[in-house]
């Protein structure tokens, strides 16, 4: 387990403040946040790359605060592979079990075999860097950290450089790879759509400060807090003081409220959710995957997806009249003391 | 497709002819000065060889000195930022705007016996002046700034997440420095030394300050030149010329080899 306590870090004017991680044995946590929200400097942090200013990092009861990097058996990949541009694919590889004093031991031949197999390096071994594809150096990278057995494998964006087809496969790869070697890992990133993906455990980061964490499900459906609600996509964040809406949510004062585009249901017939309005098309876009509609009603505007075919069936046209509601459930309440 | 000519590349043209021609028809129209019957009594002329000799043994004797000295400044400065900074550097560059007789004069300051750090020397058995040690300060303190800059922009090359990942991987700082990041800027360190090298051989100003004897080949032929004229300079000049382009030509290709072999990667 990989516990990261109120750990504090000054890099010029910019700080990490009161940061705190519990990841489990084998969890896949994924650090969210936007650009320069710190994310990756809590990555090397716990790599041993960047000095810590207080706090505590353990690694399986084991206190590795202090330790160097080459001490505390976790390994990093980041988004430009950074493979070693004079090593072939193989010895790119097997780099870090020259370090180990068992480098002799079986496992690891063991381990080189399986990662060859698990992500398809076999036809490339003897290649250089240089002639290798961008799917291809991602999944030697992956396969240097993982051949020692780390403690933890951090991956900084490891898929924010790949084309968008190739992301998917090895999205799809990197999931495998956890579920197969059960390594913990904590990847870094600014896409919720890969969070929601990867995640077993997500964190929200921004300006240096934990947001909130939860498991993925928890997270991505019911932030708790305005910023992680919009980073993980929740176009629909309202302030409800107004009385007669106040009651209409069952709020007992002024609060922010959300629901998530796809939760809520469009209908051209009457509905009977729990929350059900009367309105008008307004705004449509077309995402291509998805389709962006705006429901307005005589006080709000609220964003829903629907799928091209749904959106086909119901035969929708701005400015047409139109029925939309969402269940209670969806309903997200968000901690006090946020504003949008 | 019509080919279209450019301004700023016929302007291009125009320069670069007008400096090529600046850099080579100086050093090809010396070959008309002589003969090769001259040439060749001078390249047995003892004195010619020996000084020729002298100077190709110091710059390369300046040139690893530099090398061990150099790369480690050369390697902080790449990888990190500080306050003094921008101030180390300019100090580490200041030999280069000094003109060489009055570098050579700061160093007599410091190395005469009549100077605490000269006496020192003096008492260790160290002797610097009119010596080789000399004429190797003289070379040292003149090149040194070359090596340095140029080990200290080849390192910048190496991506610092590259050596992260290799430290994550278990490699110490020094494993790191030697099997990544030295290895990755090679070719750029070679470079720097070879024009450590080139400036060391054609000193002579701060050498003649420290060390006119033993006289190293630029201090040779200006003697020549001054006391016989130009009949006896300038074979000695071919001589120089040919040995320090040769070497030059030699180790450009071994740089280049090594980049061309990178590059084809």
């Amino acid at each position: 387990m990989i516990h990261v306590k109120d750990l504090n870090i000054r890099l010029g004017i910019f700080r990490i403040k009161n940061v705190s991680l519990k990841v489990k044995k084998g969890e896949f946590l994924v650090l969210l946040g936007p650009t320069a929200a710190g994310k990756s400097v809590v990555l090397e942090a716990i790599a041993g790359l960047v000095p810590v200013q207080s706090g505590k990092i353990m690694v399986n009861n084991r206190d590795i605060t202090f330790l160097k990097p080459e001490h505390r058996n976790i390994s990093i990949c980041y988004q430009d592979y950074n493979l070693f541009p004079h090593m072939n694919v193989q010895d790119n590889i097997r780099y870090g079990l020259r370090f180990k004093k068992d480098r002799n031991n079986p496992k690891y031949e063991k381990n080189f075999k399986e990662l060859v197999k698990l992500l398809k390096l076999g036809n490339i071994l003897e290649r250089l860097p240089l002639n290798l594809s961008g799917g291809e150096q991602q999944r030697v990278s992956l396969s240097r950290g993982l051949i020692g057995n780390p403690d933890v494998l951090l991956l900084d964006e490891p898929l924010s450089a790949l084309d968008p087809n190739i992301k998917t496969t090895i999205q799809e790869e990197l999931k495998n790879i956890h579920e197969t070697l059960h390594t913990t890992i904590i990847m870094v990133t600014h896409d919720f759509v890969e969070a929601n993906y990867l995640a077993e455990k997500v964190a929200i980061i921004n300006e240096g400060e934990i947001i909130e964490q939860g498991s993925s499900e928890e997270v991505f459906q019911k932030p708790t807090s305005i910023f992680g609600a919009q980073f993980m996509g929740i176009k629909n964040i309202f302030w409800i003081e107004d009385p007669e809406e106040l009651s209409f949510f069952g709020l007992q004062k002024p609060a922010h409220i959300g629901i998530r585009p796809e939760n809520i249901y469009v209908s051209q017939e009457p509905l009977s959710t729990d929350y059900h309005f009367k309105g008008t098309i307004g705004d449509i876009q077309n995402n291509q995957i998805f389709m962006e509609v705006k429901c307005c009603n005589a006080k709000r505007e609220y964003s829903t997806y629907l799928t091209t075919n749904r959106f086909l069936e119901l035969g929708l046209k701005k400015g047409q009249p139109i029925y939309f509601g969402f269940g209670k459930n969806y309903l997200i309440y968000f901690r006090e003391k946020n504003e949008v | 497709m019509q080919k279209r000519f450019e301004l700023i590349y016929i302007i291009a043209a125009i320069t670069g002819f007008i400096i090529l021609f600046f850099n080579i028809f100086p050093i090809l129209n010396t070959f008309y000065w002589t003969d090769f019957e001259t040439i060749k009594k001078t390249l047995v002329d003892r004195e010619v060889f020996s000084s020729v000799w002298l100077s190709v043994k110091c710059a390369s004797i300046t040139t690893i000195v530099a090398f061990f000295l150099g790369i480690p400044l050369a390697y902080y400065l790449a990888r990190h930022e500080f306050k003094l900074k921008n101030l180390i550097e300019s100090l580490v560059d200041i030999p280069m705007v000094i003109p060489h007789t009055v570098a050579g004069i700061c160093l007599l300051t410091v190395l005469s016996p009549r100077s605490p750090v000269g006496r020192f020397l003096e008492e260790l058995g160290i002797e610097t002046l009119g010596t080789e040690i000399g004429i190797i300060l003289a070379m040292l303190f003149v090149s040194m700034p070359l090596l340095v800059d140029s080990a200290r922009d080849a390192f910048k090359w190496v991506p610092t997440r590259m050596e992260n990942v290799a430290r994550s991987l278990g490699a110490t700082q020094m494993q790191t420095f030697l099997g990544v990041t030295f290895v990755l800027s090679w070719r750029g360190i070679l470079s720097g030394m070879i024009v450590t090298w080139a400036r060391a051989i054609s000193e002579f100003g701060a050498v003649i300050i420290l060390a006119y004897h033993p006289m190293i080949a630029p201090t040779m032929i200006y003697e020549r030149f001054t006391t016989y004229g130009m009949k006896y300079a300038v074979p000695a000049n071919i001589i120089l010329i040919v040995i320090s382009i040769i070497i030059f030509v030699v180790l450009r290709l071994v740089s280049l080899g090594g980049k061309e072999k990178h590059d084809s990667r």
